[in-house]
C-alpha cells in the first residue's frame, strides 16, 4: 500500500507536526489516494525487489524511498484495532533528545559533540493493552501509636482497629510492547501515554514511519500488563492505609479479570548511536516527547565534581558547626 | 566552566549565605561585646599575672598572647580569667590539704587552693572567675588531669555540661597544639558568658570532612551508572477515573494499650572523669587523657 498526492503523484507521508497526510514534492496537504500495489517483496512504486524483515509492517523502499505499507501485516488477524499518531515530528524529537542530553551532565563531551542525529527514527511500536477489573480483599490489624511526655514519664499509647477494604478499580488499557527489537524496561519508562488520542487504526498514518506487527501473542505477554496492574493495586491499598502507624496482613487477595485487550501501534522515535564501540539507544516518546536511554558515564568528570561535593559540603558543614558555635 | 557552576550553584549560593550569617554573627558580638564594661573592683588579689605557664608548653609570644586575650575577655565578661598549666606530681601538695582526695581530684586541691590564695575574683577576693588548671605531669593513674573551676557568678551561669564542654574543646587540639587550646577556653568561656552560644554542638573538628566524604561518595555512587529515564506512572494512570473504587472501608476499634516509662536523664559526659566538690561553695569539672 502506498499512499499517493492527487495533485502531483509524489508519495505522501504522515507529518506529525501538521497532523495530516502531506506531499513533500508539492506540499499539499490530505490529497492522497491509495495505490493498492506491489507486497511484501516487490515494491509498489518502482517494482523493486525488497526484503522485510519478519514482523515489518511499514518501510520505505531500499530503491525508491517511497513509504510503503505491507497490507499483509495489517489485515486480519495482524490489524490494530487502535493506533495513537504521531505528534512529536522528527524536529522536536531531536530537540527533545538534545534537551536530555544538555542535562546529562556526566555525558563525555565527545559523546555530545560527536552525536548525529540524522539517523532518527519514527516507529509503530506494537502494544497490546489489557483491560481488568481488579478485585482486592484486605483485613488486617492496624495500628496507631502516640507518645507524649508528662513530667518525667513518657506515655505510649496504642490503638489497634480491625481494618477491612474491598477494593474494585477497573484498569483500562494497561500497556505491553509486542516487540522483540525493544527493551521492556525502557519501553515501560517510556509510558504514560495519553490515550483520549488513541484512534481507530488507520493505515495512512503508519506512512513515512517503520512498523512491527505484534511478535508475541497477547496472553505470552499478558504477565508484565499484570504486574503493572498488581502494582498498582498494592499501592492503592497502601494508600488507603496510610492513617496507620502499621498494618498487619490477615487477608489479601487480589484477582484480576481481564475483560478486555486491544491491539494498538504507539509512537516512538529511534536514535542509535555508535561510541567507542558500543551502541547506545534513546527513545523519544512520539507523543509526549519524553526521552529514555542511557548515555555514557565520564567517570573523571564524576570524580572532579565528586571532589568538588567533598571540598564544599565539608565548608558547608564547618560553618554550619561554627554558626551553632556561636549563636 | 559554565556548565560546572551552573551544576553546582545552590551549593555555592547556600555556602554564600551560609559565610555571611556567620560573618554577620560574628560582627555582631564584636559590637555587642565592647558595651558593657564594669570596672573591676577586687584589690586585694596577690597578682597581675592570668598566664602560668609551668610546665613550658607554650612560647614566651604564645603567652603573651594569651595574657592579652584574657585582658581583654576579662573586661568584657567582669570574671577573671586564669590559667595553669603544670607538670609536677600533685599527690603530696594535694594530701596536705585533702588527705583523702583520689589521685584525679589533686589537680582540683591545687586548682581551689591556687585560686583562693592568689584572691583571684574580679568583684572581690575569691569572687567572680574561672581557672583552668592543665597538669601535664602523669598521675599514678597514668593519666593527666585537668580542672576547671568556677567561681561567683560562673558557679551560677554555668552547668556541668557547659564546663564539660569546655573541656571537650581544650582537649580537642591540647596534646597537638596547647596555644590553640588554651585560646578556645578562654573564647568559649567567653561566648557562653556573653549568652553567644544557644547550641553545644560537642562536633569533632573532623566532622565537617566526614560530612564531605559521605556527602561525596553517596553523589558518585549515585551518578556511577547512566540511568535509562525517570518513572512518570502513578498506580492511577491507567485506573478509570483515575481514583480506586472502595466498595467497603471499615476501621473498627478493637482496643487501646498504654504503656509508660520513665526518662532517665545523664549529667555526665561520656568517657571522662570529674565531678562536683560537694564540700566547697564553688562548682567545677575535670577530664583526663
Amino acid at each position: 500500500m502506498i499512499f499517493k498526492c492527487k495533485n502531483c503523484g509524489g508519495g505522501m507521508i504522515y507529518e506529525a507536526g501538521k497532523k495530516s497526510m502531506y506531499c513533500p514534492h508539492c506540499e499539499s496537504t490530505d490529497s492522497e489516494y491509495i495505490v493498492n500495489e506491489g507486497s511484501i517483496t516487490v515494491c509498489g512504486n518502482c517494482g523493486a525487489p525488497i526484503t522485510v524483515g519478519q514482523f515489518t509492517s511499514s518501510d520505505n523502499c531500499a530503491h525508491c524511498g517511497s513509504s510503503l505499507v505491507f497490507n499483509e501485516r495489517i489485515e486480519g488477524g495482524y490489524r490494530p484495532n487502535l493506533i495513537l499518531p504521531f505528534t512529536v515530528n522528527k524536529d522536536a524529537a531531536v530537540e527533545a533528545l538534545n534537551k536530555e542530553f544538555d542535562k546529562r551532565t556526566f555525558t563525555p563531551a565527545s559523546f555530545l559533540s560527536e552525536k548525529s542525529l540524522k539517523n532518527i527514527r519514527g516507529m509503530y511500536v506494537p502494544f497490546w493493552l489489557y483491560d481488568y477489573q481488579a478485585d482486592y480483599d484486605f483485613s488486617g490489624e492496624g495500628r496507631k501509636v502516640r507518645s507524649w511526655i508528662s513530667g518525667d514519664t513518657e506515655y505510649t499509647e496504642t490503638s489497634y482497629y480491625n481494618v477491612i477494604r474491598q477494593m474494585k478499580t477497573d484498569f483500562d488499557k494497561v500497556p505491553a510492547d509486542a516487540s522483540n527489537v525493544m527493551e521492556d524496561g525502557e519501553m515501560d519508562l517510556m509510558e504514560p501515554y495519553t490515550y483520549e488520542e488513541l484512534m481507530d487504526f488507520d493505515p495512512k498514518y503508519m506512512s513515512g514511519f517503520f512498523g512491527e506487527v505484534y511478535n508475541a501473542g497477547a496472553d505470552e505477554l499478558e504477565e508484565r500488563a499484570k504486574i503493572k496492574a498488581r502494582s498498582a493495586s498494592e499501592q492503592l491499598m497502601q494508600q488507603s492505609l496510610s492513617g496507620y502507624n502499621s498494618v498487619t496482613p490477615h487477608r489479601k487477595n487480589l484477582n484480576l479479570t481481564r475483560n478486555g485487550l486491544n491491539y494498538a501501534l504507539l509512537p516512538v522515535w529511534i536514535y542509535r548511536y555508535d561510541y567507542r564501540g558500543e551502541t547506545y539507544r534513546f527513545y523519544v516518546n512520539g507523543q509526549t516527547g519524553k526521552v529514555v536511554g542511557k548515555t555514557p558515564v565520564s567517570r573523571l568528570k564524576l570524580l572532579l565534581y565528586g571532589f568538588t561535593t567533598l571540598l564544599s559540603v565539608s565548608a558547608l558543614a564547618y560553618l554550619a558547626t561554627e554558626i551553632l558555635e556561636i549563636l | 566552566m559554565k556548565e560546572y557552576f551552573k551544576f553546582f550553584r545552590w551549593i555555592y549560593i547556600t555556602l554564600v549565605i551560609f559565610l555571611a550569617i556567620f560573618l554577620a554573627i560574628r560582627g555582631f558580638h564584636y559590637f555587642d561585646s565592647r558595651m558593657e564594661h564594669y570596672e573591676r573592683t577586687n584589690t586585694e588579689c596577690a597578682t597581675t599575672r592570668r598566664v602560668f605557664d609551668n610546665a613550658d608548653v607554650l612560647s614566651d609570644k604564645e603567652e603573651k598572647k594569651l595574657a592579652k586575650l584574657i585582658e581583654k575577655r576579662q573586661a568584657q565578661t567582669n570574671c577573671d580569667i586564669v590559667l595553669v598549666t603544670l607538670n609536677e606530681p600533685l599527690r603530696e601538695y594535694a594530701e596536705a590539704i585533702e588527705p583523702d582526695a583520689f589521685s584525679d581530684e589533686y589537680v582540683r586541691v591545687y586548682a581551689e587552693q591556687f585560686y583562693a590564695d592568689n584572691k583571684f575574683g574580679y568583684d572581690e577576693a575569691d569572687g567572680d572567675g574561672i581557672i583552668l588548671v592543665d597538669n601535664w605531669s602523669r598521675a599514678d593513674d597514668g593519666m593527666i588531669h585537668t580542672w576547671l573551676l568556677s567561681k561567683g557568678i560562673v558557679e551560677d551561669i554555668f552547668s556541668y555540661k557547659d564546663l564539660d564542654h569546655i573541656l571537650d574543646r581544650v582537649y580537642e587540639y591540647v596534646e597537638n597544639n596547647p596555644y590553640r587550646a588554651y585560646k578556645t577556653y578562654i573564647n568559649d568561656f567567653y561566648d557562653d558568658m556573653r549568652g553567644n552560644r544557644l547550641f553545644h554542638t560537642n562536633a569533632p573538628g573532623f566532622l565537617p570532612i566526614i560530612v564531605g566524604v559521605i556527602a561525596s561518595i553517596i553523589f558518585i555512587a549515585v551518578n556511577w551508572k547512566a540511568k535509562s529515564g525517570v518513572n512518570t506512572t502513578t498506580p492511577v494512570t491507567y485506573v478509570s477515573g483515575k481514583r480506586a473504587d472502595f466498595v467497603n472501608a471499615q476501621d473498627i476499634f478493637i482496643r487501646r494499650s498504654v504503656t509508660q516509662h520513665r526518662i532517665q536523664s545523664s549529667s555526665s559526659s561520656g568517657g571522662h572523669g570529674g565531678g562536683h566538690h560537694g564540700g566547697g561553695s564553688h562548682g567545677g569539672r575535670g577530664h583526663s587523657r
